[in-house]
């Protein structure tokens, strides 16, 4: 898509992978950091992960794999909390555990059978090697997410609110939220080999992380962390190929010093200390 | 013809929490007329937070029946709660929470929209008129998380005010609120009686109470041992002698 700007196929296909991936992850950011459930992100990651490496096992596509396996345990989450009475952190703790056992127990398995898996490019992410059908993925998934604010919009601030008060009122946030953990299954699997498993986790809090320094209403925030993950991304892939640098961490760390320097330039702090 | 029936009919019904087996409201008949003033009182864990969530369908109704504001709630929670405003009993805004009061007013409105509306003119007319009718306008632009207690307090009567609902349950909604804040908040809900309004409220402060017939409900252990009309200085009397008695 963005060819014409950039010469080099790779590159332009890495800059594009890295922007979508950086769209969708942190306008779902904006919405999960808010409902304390950072550990959805986190379980959902490892889920696909153990998805993929089902997939490599049963020498399926193992991002199908991926995505099939982190939308049924996004799918779980909600009945397991309900059943079990227990907080969505512990249910999500739960899934967590059995899908890095699934994860790990194959990986052993396979190279104790010598088929030789990699699981580097899952766990650390690689955006050199790309199909062109993987980057129309990415921008589909980042426009759904999109238009999944646009529509809910109303929906989404009131769960960001208090779920309780929002199910009283006589909205319908139930549908709202079990879209919404469909759409973090969808991608988060997604993004799995472009940033990587072990990373993911900074895509989906660093950028709602720093607007929320910035801003102070839901509006201004869910268009100022996606437009920072894509500069920061796009700024990212470009040093990552210029200096011969692993490009997924590269950005981590960019986003993450970001935060820092957000947070020392932070327009609330300087609120604050004016008001005391 | 709606008018005749009673706007909360709860004939037998139990209710349970998602995945307890032990009900906490058993047998439990009561009927709510249009423009009653009620009280419910009643010990701690009496179950009367949980009637109130079994009115509006929050809480699941295991067996019973029960019809409000025309809905089966069992079947169509969502209806009900479309029309029934609910200001709940512990609520905690952290600091940072990316709402002003004019928003989390407004919120009140969007059960009434449905999915995909987006609110027109009268919705934010409504909201206006909530926060005048609380006189919350100088809080109107702060964020929720940064107001005391009792602005909060005023903030989610406004945010059910806003909704126009046609029954208001409200819980312990006094405990953060100083003298002043409760008359005030006593005569607007006087003013939504008058207007055939039913209001059901759960309280230990009877202090208070508007001079008008109120219909005293009390609660031990999940059941009704009390359902009687009577005058309001009567009220804290009553329920200070049931529950002596038990
Ligand atoms: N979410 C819940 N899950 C399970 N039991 C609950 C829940 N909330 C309340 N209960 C139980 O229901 C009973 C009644 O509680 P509640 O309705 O809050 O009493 P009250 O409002 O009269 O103080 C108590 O025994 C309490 O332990
Ligand atoms: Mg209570």
């Amino acid at each position: 898509m963005l060819e014409p700007l950039i010469a080099n196929n790779v590159v332009c296909h890495a800059v594009e992978a890295m922007v979508f991936a950086s769209i969708a992850c942190s306008i779902l950011g904006v919405v999960i950091s808010r409902m304390n459930l950072a550990s959805i992100g986190f379980t959902m990651s490892h889920a696909a992960f153990a998805g993929a490496s089902i997939g490599m096992f049963l020498e399926m596509n193992a991002q199908m794999a991926a995505i099939a396996f982190s939308v049924g345990v996004a799918a779980l989450i909600g009945p397991i909390s309900d059943k079990a009475k227990m907080a969505a952190d512990a249910t999500l703790g739960v899934l967590f555990a059995l899908c890095m056992a699934v994860a790990i127990f194959l990986i052993s398995y396979m190279q104790y059978l010598g088929k030789g898996l990699s699981a580097s490019s899952l766990l650390f992410g690689d955006v050199i090697s790309l199909y062109r059908e993987e980057i129309y993925a990415l921008a589909a998934v980042s426009l759904l997410t999109i238009i999944f604010v646009l529509l809910f919009y109303k929906e989404i601030c009131a769960i960001m609110f208090n779920m309780k008060i929002a199910q009283a009122s006589g909205m319908r946030v139930q549908v709202v939220y079990y879209i919404l953990l469909f759409i973090i299954a969808l991608s988060v699997a997604l993004c799995l080999n472009i940033v990587g498993g072990l990373l993911i986790f900074v895509w989906l809090v660093t950028p709602a992380s720093i607007a929320s320094q910035f801003c102070f209403d839901v509006k201004s925030m869910f268009i100022a962390a996606p437009l920072v993950a894509l500069l920061v991304s796009a700024f990212g892939v470009w040093a990552g190929f210029e200096y011969t640098l692993p490009i997924a961490p590269l950005v981590a760390l960019l986003l993450t010093g970001t935060f820092g320097l957000a947070v020392m330039l932070s327009t609330k702090r300087k609120v604050t200390t004016r008001r005391h | 013809m709606l008018w005749e029936l009673s706007i909360i009919e709860l004939e037998g019904i139990y209710t349970a929490y998602e995945g307890d087996d032990k009900p906490i409201i058993k047998d439990l008949t009561l009927n709510i007329d249009r423009g009653e003033y009620v009280v419910i009182g009643g010990p701690n864990s009496a179950g009367k937070t949980t009637l109130l969530e079994s009115i509006n369908g929050l809480v699941k109704i295991t067996h019973g029946r029960a019809a409000v504001c025309g809905f089966d709630v069992r079947r169509s929670g969502h209806d009900v709660r479309k029309k029934v405003g609910y200001v709940v009993q512990n609520f905690y805004f952290d600091p940072f929470t990316p709402f002003n009061t004019q928003q989390v007013v407004m919120m009140g409105r969007y059960g009434r929209l449905g999915l995909l509306k987006r609110p027109i003119e009268e919705d934010y007319k409504a909201a206006e008129r909530a926060i005048r009718m609380v006189g919350i306008e100088d809080l109107a632009q702060k964020t929720i998380g940064t107001l005391s207690g009792g602005q909060q307090q005023k903030v989610m009567i406004a945010h059910n005010l806003a909704k126009e609902p046609e029954v208001l349950l409200l819980d312990e909604p006094f405990s953060n609120l100083d003298f002043s804040a409760r008359e005030f908040l006593q005569a607007i809900l006087l003013d939504l009686v008058k207007g055939g309004t039913p209001i059901v409220i759960v309280s230990h402060a009877f202090d208070g109470l508007p001079d008008i017939r109120i219909h005293l409900v009390v609660m031990n252990e999940g059941r009704i041992t009390k359902d009687i009309c009577c005058p309001a200085r009567a009220v804290e009397d009553i329920v200070r002698k049931s529950s002596l008695r038990q």
